[in-house]
């Protein structure tokens, strides 16, 4: 059951998503189930589409949100392999698969994961995996050359 | 659906390459609000309704973190071979992976790799982290200085697939980076070679050797005889996945945590007249000693042979249960030593906090226990804390340390803390903080004076006193019949 808290902190962040040029995505509430989810198409610089699908957990803003890849499906590496076939792949930025088959994106680990993430913050994630995951299949190399990290400052 | 501009697809390769590998490069990347996509524009560009990407924004992993001593005594070999393996503590699913060099404890999951110098990655399972010239700083954690003085960065190139792959490569130049913390208040260099005695490692002797090694005191010697017991992890440093391990052993790893270059040695041997002579040894060598031991016998054991070896020590203790504590500092011959103590207010000194079934059979009757009573680590640390503090201030003492204005503060032997009026005790009555300026009251510090007994059988001179009031020479007492 959702707190009033978490109901109104969806309906911001779908407000946030329409105003910052965001308006791709959206959250949905599916009543029949009273479920929340986001989702919408990203489009690359190249003009290829991906579905985006994120289902809002119960435990959000706490919880990480998982946002997965729907469309296309399956997602293939550069040599044709299933990106999801290798689980959670440090080399492809991704972690467990829906079990759809979905690739998941890895936007942020669970231990960096703070309830002041906004969604627009992980869509925005989302647009950047997408450009390295076309990167690589331009060009063979792993996603992590294209996508830097953070040191937490000491 | 590809409608690719090449030119695009270049600059975002370039764009995303400059941010992975943290260097400016010609083209940026931007989120345009208005076509709602990514795109690349000129370093320096201004474009209107657009998001930078920042690094932040493609922050996904985490941070691995390398022995900069470590790769210097590895340089030989290095500069020789190109590579050299080296393996990781992996924590929280591979978001940290910490040199094993640098662990004391280690992680369950251990990753593999090798260090590589003008060298190929040479296994495709192995994290490769290549050492790369840089021009950057030598204050900067990201950068290593060899021991020629040329400086690198870390990068690290291929990865297994539960390791970290495009990740940050910190150097930990453990020593340095710890002295510069301490060194604006401590004596580093003076406390690096001073030798703590810590007897007794319950909750507060436990405190007091950690609260010193994170000062940088550089050498412990510790005896205890017992074992970390689940019962014991609500108050002691120890955590439950050390329960079973011997208190000396749990207390030396959490000391090498704190403070990786100390040297500590362990006794895991009784304070009793058994040991009399190990414990004498330990004595003779100690800069300060700090009994954390809850019994009598224990504490004028080491009394006798602290005075006996002229050392300094400190007798920390909490009362039943924890409602207060206090602490007793011996200057052989120039304060009251704990014999002193004892004779002088033998009601203080007797009351000691029960925190175990052998603390218990010290003082019970057969017919009657005593119940075991620990009281609060809470309680327990307001104790140890200020032991700790007298216990830095003896090992200053002959330097001309910021805190040796502190020692004209702390003159008094004895201290004295309350933790709460318990009834039944002398302190019962006493006010509440708000209501009193004057009176004693609760949670402060007491110093309190007494005097040294010249007669003191360990300190003083008993016989010499004995003889003056019977009237008799010590040099010319007749000498004993033969027994039978
Ligand atoms: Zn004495």
């Amino acid at each position: 059951m959702w707190s009033s808290e978490q109901r109104s902190r969806l309906a911001v962040e779908h407000q946030i998503l329409q105003r910052e040029g965001f308006s791709q995505f959206s959250v949905y509430h599916h009543s029949a189930d009273d479920t929340y989810y986001a989702s919408g198409v990203a489009t690359s610089n190249s003009g290829s589409m991906y579905s985006l699908y994120m289902p809002i957990p119960s435990g959000f803003p706490t919880a990480r949100p998982p946002l997965y890849i729907t469309k296309p499906s399956p997602l293939l590496r550069a040599d044709g392999s299933r990106i999801s076939d290798s689980g959670v792949s440090h080399a492809m930025h991704t972690l467990s698969p829906h079990e759809n088959g979905w690739v998941q994106i890895c936007h942020w680990r669970d231990a960096r994961w703070h309830a002041g993430i906004v969604l627009q913050k992980v869509f925005l994630k989302a647009h950047v995996w997408i450009e390295a995951y076309e990167q690589h299949l331009a060009t063979g190399h792993s996603l992590a050359d294209f996508v830097r990290t953070m040191a937490d400052v000491a | 659906m590809t409608t690719s501009d090449p030119n695009q697809r270049q600059l975002i390769r370039e764009a995303m390459q400059a941010i992975a590998t943290r260097k400016p490069g010609r083209s940026k990347l931007v989120y345009d609000k208005t076509k709602r996509t990514i795109v690349a524009v000129a370093e320096g560009a201004q474009i209107a309704q657009a998001l930078n990407i920042t690094a932040d924004d493609a922050d996904m992993f985490g941070v691995l973190t390398l022995s900069s001593e470590w790769i210097q005594e590895q340089w030989p070999a290095l500069t020789r071979d190109g590579v050299v393996p080296l393996s990781f503590s992996s924590w929280d699913d591979g978001d940290a992976l910490t040199q094993s060099e640098l662990c004391v404890h280690a992680s369950a999951s251990v990753v593999y790799g090798e260090l590589l110098l003008d060298a190929q990655p040479t296994q495709p399972q192995l994290v490769a982290i290549i050492l790369e010239k840089t021009d950057g700083t030598t204050s900067d954690q990201g950068v290593f200085v060899s021991p020629d003085g040329a400086t690198y960065r870390g990068r690290v190139q291929s990865a297994q697939p539960q390791g970290a792959s495009k990740t940050d490569v910190v150097f930990a130049d453990v020593e340095p980076q710890l002295a510069l913390r301490r060194s604006s208040i401590l004596e580093t260099t003076i406390l690096k070679n001073k030798t703590a005695l810590c007897v007794g490692l319950g909750t507060g002797g436990a405190h007091v050797a950690l609260e010193l090694a994170k000062c940088g005191v550089g050498r412990f010697l510790l005896v205890d005889c017992d074992r970390l017991s689940v019962g014991n992890v609500v108050r002691h440093p120890g955590g439950i996945s050390q329960v079973g391990r011997a208190k000396v052993n749990v207390v030396r790893d959490l000391i090498m945590e704190k403070n990786p270059k100390a040297h500590v040695e362990v006794r895991a041997i009784a304070l009793d007249q058994d040991n009399r002579d190990a414990i004498a040894n330990l004595v003779v060598v100690a800069d300060i000693v700090i009994c954390g031991t809850d019994n009598r016998q224990s504490k004028l054991l080491l009394n006798e042979l602290c005075v006996a070896a002229n050392a300094p020590a400190l007798y920390g203790g909490a009362f039943r249960r924890a409602y207060g504590g206090q602490i007793l500092r011996v200057r052989p011959k120039h304060s009251p030593c704990h014999q002193c103590f004892v004779a002088t207010m033998p009601d203080e000194a007797s009351d000691v906090e029960v925190s175990s079934e052998t603390d218990a059979g010290e003082i019970a009757y057969s017919d009657r226990p005593v119940a075991v009573e620990p009281g609060l680590s809470l309680d327990v640390l307001p104790i140890a804390n200020m032991l700790a503090k007298l216990a830095l201030l003896e090992l200053v003492a002959d330097s001309s340390s910021t805190l040796n204005t502190l020692r004209g503060d702390f003159d008094a032997p004895w201290y004295l803390w309350l933790n709460r009026p318990e009834p039944g005790t002398q302190y019962a009555d006493w006010p509440p903080l708000s209501e009193s300026s004057d009176e004693m009251t609760i949670h402060r510090w007491y110093g309190i004076y007494f005097d040294r007994d010249d007669a003191c059988p360990v300190c003083g001179d008993f016989v010499g006193s004995l003889a003056a009031h019977y009237g008799l020479d010590p040099a010319q007492l007749p000498s004993l019949e033969d027994g039978e």
